[in-house]
C-alpha cells in the first residue's frame, strides 16, 4: 500500500536522543479502518514512536503523513483537530475534576475555548454521560477522576480520547496494570469500536494483540523487524528470538 | 431514618444555588450606601477610605486571580499592569485635555491590554518558577520605564495630582463619589471573573491547570488560551491602577515595582486561590494590617509575614478553604 494511500503512514522515521538513536529509519503504512498493533520489546521505540505521531516529539528525520497529506513537525493541538487522539500509558486525566467534566473537556476541544456560555449545558451532559456509559462508567460521572481506581482511569482515558470522535486513535498499553476481567473488559470495548476508526495499539499482552490486530509492526532497536498479519509474524523466527519466544513462553 | 420529603428536595438546591448571587448583591448595595447610613457614626469617612482602597485591591487580586487560581499560572510581574493602568490613566487626564471616564478608564485598559499581550507572548510558553521569573524580568522593565521616562512619568517623584474623572458630565471627585465608582467597577469586574469561571472558557482554564499536555493532546491550542487568560488579566489589573490612582490621586513606580505584585500574590493565597470570594478576602486582610492594624500595633509589616507564613504552612487553601473545611465538619 502506498504511504498517499493510509490513514496513517511514517516514513524513513528518525529519532535521536544525544547519541541513541530510539527510531532508525520507521517505515510502514495503516490503511483506513485498519487495527494495527505495535509490538516489541522495551526499549524498542514504541511510545517514542507514539509521541512522534501525535506531535509531542519533533522526529530527527523522515516524514510523518495523515490521511495522505504531510503532517511532519505539526503541532499536536493541531493533529487532534485532523482527528488524531491518544490514549496514554500513563495516565493523563483533569484529577479534581468529574469523570464527566473531563470527558466534556474533549468533547469541547471541537469548538473550541471561547465561548462565555456556561459551561455543562444540557446536550453536552448527555453526551458525555452516554460515552462514560460505553466505557463502563455510568455511575461514576460525579466523582473526581482522582477519586477513580486505576482501571476506571484507564476506561476514563479511552472515553476522552472517544469523545474526540478520532479518525485515528492511537492506544498505549490500553491495558496496563488492568485486572484480567478489566483486561477482557476494554478489549472487548476496543473490539466493539466502528470499523471506520483506525487503530494503532501498543500492547505487551499478546492476547489482546492477536485478539484486535490485522496486522502486526515489529519495532526492535528502532527499526522495523516484521510486518505482516498475526499468523504471519507468529511463525516469523527473527520475531520469536527477540521478542515473542520470551513473551509467550512466559 | 426520615426520606426527605418532595418539597424540601426540589427547595435545598434552589436555596443554594440562588443564595451567594443574592448575598453578593446584598453586599453590593450595603457597600454602595456605605457613607449613606455610616454617616452618624464615627469614623465613617475614615473607614469609607478603607473600604475603598480594600476593594481596589480587591479587583487588582481578583484580575491576578485569574492566572494563579484558574489558569496555574503564578505571574510575579502583575504590577505591571496595574502601575501601566495607573499611569496611563493619569497621563491620558492630564495629555488628552477631558476626564471623561470612558477615555481615561479605556486608556488604562487598553495600555495594559497592549502591555499583557507584548508580555504575555513572550513568557506564557514558560511554565512554573520559570513563568513566575520571567514575568518578574518584565515587570522590572516596566518600573525602570516608569522610574527613567521623568517627563512623562514625574519619575522616582511620581505622578501627583491626578485628575479624578468625569462620568457624563457628572463630577466623580468628591471622596463619596469616587468611593461609589470604585464599588460599581468592583461589582462589575467580580461579576466578569465570576461569569468567566463558570463558563466553557474558564473550564478550559482550569483544564491548561490541572494538564496542559491533555489539554494540547485534546485539540486545544493552549500557548493561544493562556496568553488571553493574560491579556484578560492584565486588563482587568489595568482597570484597578486607574481606581487606584484616582483613589490617592497619585502614582508612583512602586505601583509597578515588585512590592505590588509581591502583594497581589499574598492577596491570592491568603484569602484562597480560585475563588471568587478568596482575593476579596484576602485584599480586606492584608489591607486591613497595613492600615488599621499599622496604628494599633508596631511592626505590622512582621505580622503579616506572620500570617503569610502560616497560611502558606497550614493552609494552603486560603481563608476559604479554612471556611469550608469548618463548615463541612460542622454539618457532620
Amino acid at each position: 500500500m502506498s504511504a498517499d494511500g493510509a490513514a496513517v503512514a511514517v516514513d524513513g522515521l528518525r529519532r535521536d536522543f544525544g547519541g541513541v538513536r530510539a527510531l532508525d529509519g520507521v517505515s510502514f503504512a495503516v490503511a483506513y479502518g485498519e487495527r494495527r498493533a505495535i509490538i516489541g520489546p522495551n526499549g524498542a521505540g514504541k511510545t517514542t514512536l507514539f509521541n512522534v505521531l501525535t506531535g509531542e516529539l519533533a522526529p530527527s528525520g523522515g516524514r510523518v503523513l495523515l490521511g495522505g497529506q504531510e503532517v511532519t513537525g505539526m503541532r499536536t493541538w493541531r493533529l487532534a483537530r485532523r482527528g488524531l487522539a491518544r490514549m496514554y500509558q500513563r495516565n493523563e486525566l483533569f484529577d479534581p475534576l468529574s469523570a464527566r467534566q473531563n470527558v466534556a473537556l474533549a468533547l469541547g476541544a471541537a469548538r473550541g475555548p471561547y465561548h462565555l456560555r456556561p459551561a455543562g449545558e444540557r446536550a453536552e451532559v448527555d453526551e458525555a454521560d452516554a460515552l462514560l456509559e460505553r466505557v463502563g462508567l455510568a455511575d461514576r460521572a460525579r466523582d473526581p477522576a482522582r477519586a477513580l481506581s486505576h482501571g476506571e482511569r484507564r476506561q476514563l482515558e479511552l472515553a476522552l480520547a472517544l469523545a474526540q470522535r478520532p479518525r485515528v486513535l492511537l492506544l498505549d498499553e490500553p491495558t496496563a496494570g488492568m485486572s484480567p476481567a478489566e483486561t477482557s473488559a476494554i478489549t472487548a470495548l476496543i473490539g466493539e469500536l466502528e470499523r471506520s476508526l483506525t487503530i494503532l495499539i501498543v500492547e505487551h499482552d499478546m492476547d489482546v494483540v492477536f485478539r484486535i490486530a490485522d496486522r502486526i509492526t515489529v519495532l526492535h532497536e528502532g527499526k522495523v523487524i516484521a510486518d505482516g498479519g498475526p499468523e504471519e509474524v507468529r511463525g516469523d523466527r527473527l520475531v520469536n528470538e527477540v521478542y515473542l519466544g520470551k513473551v509467550l513462553e512466559r | 431514618m426520615t426520606r426527605p420529603t418532595k418539597a424540601s428536595l426540589s427547595r435545598g438546591p434552589r436555596v443554594r444555588r440562588w443564595a451567594p448571587p443574592f448575598a453578593g448583591a446584598a453586599a453590593l448595595v450595603a457597600l454602595f450606601t456605605f457613607p449613606d447610613w455610616s454617616a452618624s457614626m464615627e469614623g465613617s469617612r475614615y473607614a469609607s477610605t478603607i473600604l475603598r482602597d480594600m476593594l481596589v485591591f480587591a479587583v487588582y487580586a481578583l484580575s491576578l486571580d485569574v492566572l494563579i487560581g484558574r489558569a496555574g499560572m503564578p505571574s510575579l510581574g502583575h504590577a505591571a499592569f496595574f502601575g501601566g493602568g495607573a499611569y496611563a490613566a493619569a497621563i491620558a487626564a492630564e495629555r488628552l485635555g477631558t476626564d471623561e471616564l470612558a477615555v481615561t478608564l479605556g486608556a488604562a485598559v487598553v495600555v495594559a491590554a497592549a502591555l499583557a499581550l507584548v508580555i504575555g507572548a513572550l513568557t506564557v510558553r514558560a511554565a512554573g518558577i520559570f513563568f513566575l521569573m520571567l514575568t518578574l524580568a518584565f515587570a522590572q522593565m516596566a518600573f525602570a520605564i516608569a522610574f527613567q521616562w521623568t517627563d512623562l512619568t514625574g519619575g522616582s517623584n511620581g505622578f501627583a495630582g491626578v485628575r479624578r474623572p468625569v462620568l457624563l458630565g457628572l463630577d466623580l471627585s468628591p471622596p463619596d463619589s469616587i468611593y461609589r465608582l470604585v464599588v460599581v467597577v468592583f461589582g462589575i469586574v467580580a461579576l466578569v471573573v465570576w461569569w468567566i469561571a463558570r463558563s466553557e472558557y474558564g473550564r478550559a482554564l482550569v483544564g491548561v491547570r490541572e494538564n496542559e499536555r491533555r489539554m494540547r493532546a485534546l485539540g486545544y491550542d493552549t500557548t493561544r488560551l493562556k496568553l488571553s487568560a493574560f491579556v484578560l488579566a492584565g486588563s482587568l489589573a489595568g482597570v484597578a491602577g486607574a481606581l487606584s490612582a484616582w483613589s490617592f490621586r497619585f502614582v508612583s513606580p512602586n505601583d509597578v515595582g515588585l512590592g505590588t505584585s509581591v502583594t497581589g500574590f499574598v492577596m491570592v493565597l491568603i484569602g484562597g486561590a480560585g475563588t471568587l470570594l478568596g482575593p476579596i478576602l484576602g485584599a480586606g486582610l492584608v489591607l486591613y494590617i497595613e492600615r488599621v492594624l499599622s496604628s494599633a500595633i508596631p511592626y505590622s509589616q512582621t505580622v503579616l509575614g506572620i500570617v503569610f507564613i502560616v497560611f502558606v504552612l497550614a493552609a494552603r487553601q486560603g481563608l476559604v478553604g479554612v471556611a469550608v473545611q469548618v463548615w463541612t465538619r460542622v454539618r457532620r
